[in-house]
């Protein structure tokens, strides 16, 4: 079977002269649960932003669910990016509009574009951004405004988001590291159970180490740009957590 | 360093000085001209009330039209000029042209316009636009480049349109902004409308200067008052307005 996510000698030279990735090779299967480990400025976020093309990358090729990212153009970009959802660590709600209108947003890569701009979606569209307000327990919350929130309450919209447009891929960009510790958890618990039940593939960085060994399937470890460790929790070591954290070099 | 710039400012300002031709002791010996001219605009002549309400209903019009299709043509121009929306090639000559036009002030426009299309309240409505359109479509492009980038990432990562960003996860940032510099310039426009009169362009500036022309400084009296009622009333409203687009 093919992988659901296909990356190959990604690099990314971010402006002015920033190597931020050098010759990244990855296969994500269907259905796993991927986290990317790495200190901060490691490349984690540049490879997620990468995946959706967020970040333009500057050699390699990467597909997703069978289509081309790289190379694709206007409606072949905007087709595969409906089918990757993705979670921020500042949320990225817009906060001045309704919770279920930022859920909504969620559908704008499938719906009419003339109707949707000033403000009309299908009522399936409406019944599918409350089901997955439901999926993360915000149902109840749906007329607020985003920004009457707290943060961990935005955290779930913005899952809520990325759910409704039923993905293929979850990329979710360090998900919990603007929240409290104990929200850590419920976060991880909802992205886990969307992993388990819906069979999504997530791919999420962390630079928790106890959080990415209690959730994740595969580990990989970035430092400096490139893979340094890749495989199961189980087999990460502490020479190997070393040579992804260790201090001997500038991260 | 500092002692230059002191030396080098107090030579500027003698030179202005100098050069305006700046005498105290002359405004002290017209200080008396001023107190009769105040005491002989007392007490207003209330005869010409409605003729000065119908000025300032005029004025208020004048200013809520042209600030109205200001607004209206600003938004897209706040967007072409926006250095994080438009390319390059647009922004560019954008920025320039809003610059050019807004370096000219609703009077003189309305000088330009009283000799296109005559004289009335119609120059003076196209003069606050011409005016408004530039300054508000500044303000807003600054507003755009202010915006969170957060929002639109999430927004483009949903597989959006261009146009759907824009509207989705721009426009939700700048609105409420764009709201309040609208209604800010609806206030600055009355008081910039209440001149216009002055060079032929409607509102009730047109009865100050004939009254002062006529030397009639009563009936000018009560056109001050209500101009200044007239500002008053439009600033409350407006205000209040804007605290609660905050």
């Amino acid at each position: 079977m093919d992988p659901m996510i296909e990356v190959a000698g990604l690099s990314v030279v971010l402006p002015p002269a920033t190597v931020a990735l050098q010759g990244i090779d990855l296969a994500v299967r269907a259905g796993e649960f991927v986290v990317i480990l790495g200190k901060s400025g490691a490349g984690k976020t540049t490879f997620l932003r990468s995946i959706n093309r967020l970040v333009e990358p500057t050699a390699g090729v990467i597909r997703v669910a069978g289509r081309a990212v790289t190379g694709a153009s206007g409606a072949e970009l905007r087709q595969v990016r409906s089918q990757i959802g993705m979670i921020f660590q500042q949320f990225n709600l817009v906060r001045r509009a309704s919770v279920l209108d930022n859920v909504l947003a969620g559908r704008l890569g499938y719906v009419p574009s003339l109707p949707s701009l000033v403000g009309r979606f299908p009522p399936s569209d409406r019944r599918l951004a409350l089901e997955c307000l439901a999926q993360v327990g915000l149902a109840h919350l749906a007329d607020r405004r985003a920004d009457t929130l707290s943060g961990g309450e935005q955290q779930r919209v913005a899952i809520a988001r990325a759910l409704a447009q039923s993905p293929a891929v979850i990329l979710a960009d360090e998900p919990t590291a603007s929240l409290d510790p104990q929200l850590t958890t419920s976060i991880m618990d909802i992205l886990k159970a969307i992993n388990a039940e819906r069979g999504l593939t997530l791919v999420v960085s962390q630079h928790q180490l106890e959080t990415a060994l209690a959730y994740a399937t595969r580990i990989v470890g970035f430092r400096r740009g490139r893979i340094r460790f890749d495989g199961p929790p189980s087999a990460l070591t502490p020479s190997l957590i070393d040579a992804i954290y260790g201090d001997g070099e500038a991260g | 360093m500092t002692r230059a710039a002191v030396f080098v400012g107090a030579v500027v300002l003698a030179w202005l000085i100098w050069d305006t031709e700046a005498d105290p002791v002359r405004l002290a010996h017209g200080l008396p001209w001023i107190l009769d001219f105040v005491r002989r605009m007392i007490p207003p002549d209330l005869g010409v009330l409605p003729a000065a309400l119908a000025g300032a209903v005029k004025t208020v019009e004048i200013a809520l039209l042209g600030t109205a299709v200001a607004a209206v043509l600003a938004l897209p121009l706040g967007f072409l000029s926006a250095r994080n929306i438009a390319a390059g090639a647009v922004f560019y000559p954008a920025r320039v042209v809003l610059n050019f036009f807004r370096s000219v002030d609703t009077l003189v426009y309305a000088l330009v316009f009283v000799a296109a299309v005559g004289l009335g309240p119609f120059p003076g409505v196209l003069a606050v636009v011409a005016y408004t359109t530039t300054s508000l479509a500044k303000l807003c492009s600054e507003a755009i480049e202010g915006i969170e980038p957060g929002p639109v990432d999430a927004i483009t990562a949903t597989g959006a349109t261009r146009l759907q960003i824009l509207r989705f996860g721009v426009l939700p940032q700048v609105l409420p902004l764009f709201l309040s510099y609208v209604l800010y310039r609806l206030e600055t426009n009355i008081r910039a409308a209440t001149v216009l009169g002055f060079v032929g362009a409607g509102g009730i500036g047109f009865y100050l200067q004939t009254y002062l022309r006529m030397i009639d400084y009563p009936a000018a009296s009560t056109v001050l008052l209500v101009t200044v009622a007239m500002v008053m009333v439009v600033d409350a409203i407006s205000s209040r307005l804007r605290a609660r687009l905050v």
